[in-house]
């Protein structure tokens, strides 16, 4: 089961690999996304340094759901999955490795990155430390929410409309308390509640969200 | 057993003389509520007898309720007369929540006993429940100007309401999604049980957060805190929403399940030319 | 490991993250997140002139008053322990009442004074006509605020 779990994730990671241009393809959007702003809202420090964590966040969350529909849709093109479906090992355990995958190639990144935009934002280094950890707490659970919606919209008319109506009001948790524990970092005002919220968000969403998804794309596949 | 009666039901959701033949098959199963609405047939004729009934229901206790209301009871003592947004800003407040509940409910009967009239029922909710959502949205932001000071705060209350707000409409996007009808019906189904975590979440926002929101009124520990004259037109506007709700909820089901046998039909004949 | 122990196991292994999930939120509800500061948290932490917050209470019995150019109002907030005093240029909503509960949202000057860009009257729980509030502070059963 385990050997089954790793090598999904290596045939993830090496396909990825082999087109290339994905991995690259979310970083560029997230620094772009988040690089527009200063240039929209003028040089001011003190207003970039207010809204700098909210930036990384919403980046965050537009690059993860960029490449979240591609996890399940191939496959499903190509009829891949219907044969995971039928193999000795339980579904989910592909499931579970696609949406690591997934979160290793946006998730990680985006986590490398982000010092990057905050330095561009301003902000203090102190608060460092609150910003990885928040984006390290917080974006699995992109994947595995935006996971869930790109089950529910495979194969549908209008996915491509259909996918963030459905992620985004789902995700809007994940970014207040992210958003509140970078926030409170700066101010200096206590950061273990929005922290501890972002891990009951991370840990609930690990316990609901694969099997959902298990079972949405088995009804798909049928 | 099992598979025999879902067959019996398949055949009366979509055989085009769904009168006759199918209410046959479906005597001889065990005659229980659960099964006995299962014929869309037998179902809408029951609808158009309940259906002047509720749509009276509606009526007179929406008239009571809007007599005692707007003219009955009493200003309140710091609000004034804007008191009055509450008895609809309120009600509808609860209508959201009330069949968002419903909706999630009959999706769960339909996913796990498959019942067929359940994912029709359901679907027939969520435009309802989305027009109380977004009433309450905006009647509570009539009544955040004058008494806040704000049409619109990003408080857990609100927020949490909004979210409910784009839960149905992902409910409702998502029965029209596929070309396939039992693949929009199980993909909302999932997505209105998996929405189900937002309900407690705005119910209990105002007692977890310090939000600018008061905090629950009516049903808490210590009894409401609403004085009696207040808490009558409250209450009557409140049923008479749950009538109108059940009012449109059978006009919508008996219109699905018409566009449905339509589309049967349609299937039908284009068969017999070929 | 059959399917069954298997099955078993995943099911355990939710109920174990579910646990988790809930008890991180009940230990995160421990410690407030607040929508404003309280007067007194306020004078604990010393926030920075210039920074963004809110402050909310109780708006202080005789404290309010207008200032000469006649769009600044001047008050207090209070939780009945300390007090900050605030001003705002601009037109108060409806529920602005002394002794009624308040949210105000701007920042320090260097006078320690919370200039409040927007003010937010909360409002609470209790809805009842006039008559009724008047007879229940008569009673001394309730200790309300009266309309100025």
């Amino acid at each position: 089961m385990i050997r089954a779990f790793k090598s999904t994730i290596h045939r993830e990671l090496i396909l990825l690999y082999r087109r290339g241009s994905d991995l690259c393809l979310t970083v560029i959007f997230f620094l772009l996304v988040a690089i527009l702003f200063p240039l929209a809202l003028g040089p001011d420090q003190g207003l970039l340094a207010q809204i700098g964590p909210g930036v990384i966040w919403v980046s965050a969350l537009l690059s993860s759901m960029l490449t979240i529909d591609r996890i399940f849709y191939a496959d499903f093109e190509d009829g891949s999955l219907e044969q995971f479906v039928l193999s000795t090992h339980p579904f989910g355990i592909f499931v579970f490795a696609k949406l690591s995958a997934h979160w290793l190639t946006s998730g990680l990144p985006i986590l490398i990155f982000s010092p990057v935009i905050g330095i561009f934002y301003s902000i203090p280094l102190a608060s460092y430390p609150v910003l990885i950890l928040s984006i390290a707490l917080g974006t699995p659970a992109l994947s595995l929410i935006g996971g869930v919606s790109a089950a529910l919209s495979l194969g549908a008319r209008r996915g491509g409309v259909l996918l963030p109506l459905l992620a985004l009001p789902l995700l809007v948790p994940v970014l207040i308390f992210g958003t509140a524990a970078t926030n409170a970092a700066i101010l200096g005002t206590p950061v273990t509640p929005s922290l501890l919220l972002l891990g009951a968000v991370l840990a609930a969403t690990l316990a609901v969200a694969p099997p959902i998804t298990t079972i949405t794309i088995k009804q798909a596949i049928n | 057993m099992r598979g025999l009666q879902n067959n019996a039901l398949k055949i009366s959701l979509t055989h085009p003389s769904f009168g006759s033949k199918s209410d046959k098959i479906s005597r001889t199963q065990n005659n229980d509520m659960f099964n006995f609405l299962a014929n869309p047939a037998r179902f809408s004729r029951l609808s158009s007898k309940m259906k002047p009934w509720v749509g009276c229901l509606t009526l007179c206790f929406l008239l009571f309720g809007l007599w005692f209301a707007l003219l009955s009871s009493p200003a309140d003592y710091q609000q004034g007369d804007t008191v009055r947004i509450m008895y609809v800003h309120v009600p509808c407040a609860w209508m959201a929540m009330f069949a968002f509940l419903f909706l999630s409910t009959f999706s769960i009967i339909g996913l796990i006993w498959r019942h067929p009239l359940a994912h029709v029922i359901a679907q027939s909710a969520a435009p309802i429940g989305a027009c109380f959502t977004l009433l309450c949205l905006i009647t509570g932001s009539l009544w955040g100007k004058p008494m806040w000071g704000t049409w619109w705060v990003w408080d857990a209350r609100l927020t949490s309401v909004l979210i409910l707000f784009f839960l149905y409409l992902g409910v409702i996007t998502l029965h029209k999604a596929f070309d396939d009808p039992v693949r929009c019906e199980k993909s909302a189904a999932i997505l209105a049980i998996f929405g189900l975590i937002n309900l407690p979440v705005i119910k209990f926002s105002v007692d977890w957060w310090n939000t600018l929101h008061q905090p629950a009124s009516v049903i808490k520990m210590s009894g409401p805190s609403i004085h009696f004259s207040m808490l009558t037109p409250l209450f009557l506007v409140a049923v008479s929403f749950i009538c109108f709700f059940f009012y449109v909820l059978l006009i919508r089901i008996e219109s699905i399940l018409a566009s449905k046998r339509l589309e049967t039909l349609h299937r039908q004949c284009g068969r017999r030319a070929q | 490991m059959g399917p069954k122990s298997r099955r078993l196991s995943f099911i355990l292994m939710i109920m174990m993250l579910l646990g988790i999930s809930v008890a991180l939120v009940l230990a995160a509800l421990k410690d407030n997140i607040v929508y404003f500061y309280s007067p007194t948290e306020l004078l604990m932490k010393e926030p920075p002139m210039g920074q963004r917050l809110r402050v909310g209470g109780l708006v202080k019995q005789g404290s309010y008053l207008l200032e000469n150019d006649g769009i600044t109002s001047r008050f207090v907030i209070t939780d009945k322990k300390s007090e900050v005093t605030a001003t705002h240029k601009g037109v108060l909503p409806d529920l602005f009442r002394e002794g009624q509960g308040v949210v105000g949202e701007g920042h320090f000057n260097k006078n320690k004074i919370f200039e409040a860009e927007k003010v937010l009257a909360k409002h609470d729980e209790n809805y009842m006509p006039p008559e009724v509030a008047e007879a229940l502070r008569k009673n001394g059963v309730w200790k309300g605020s009266k309309k100025p």
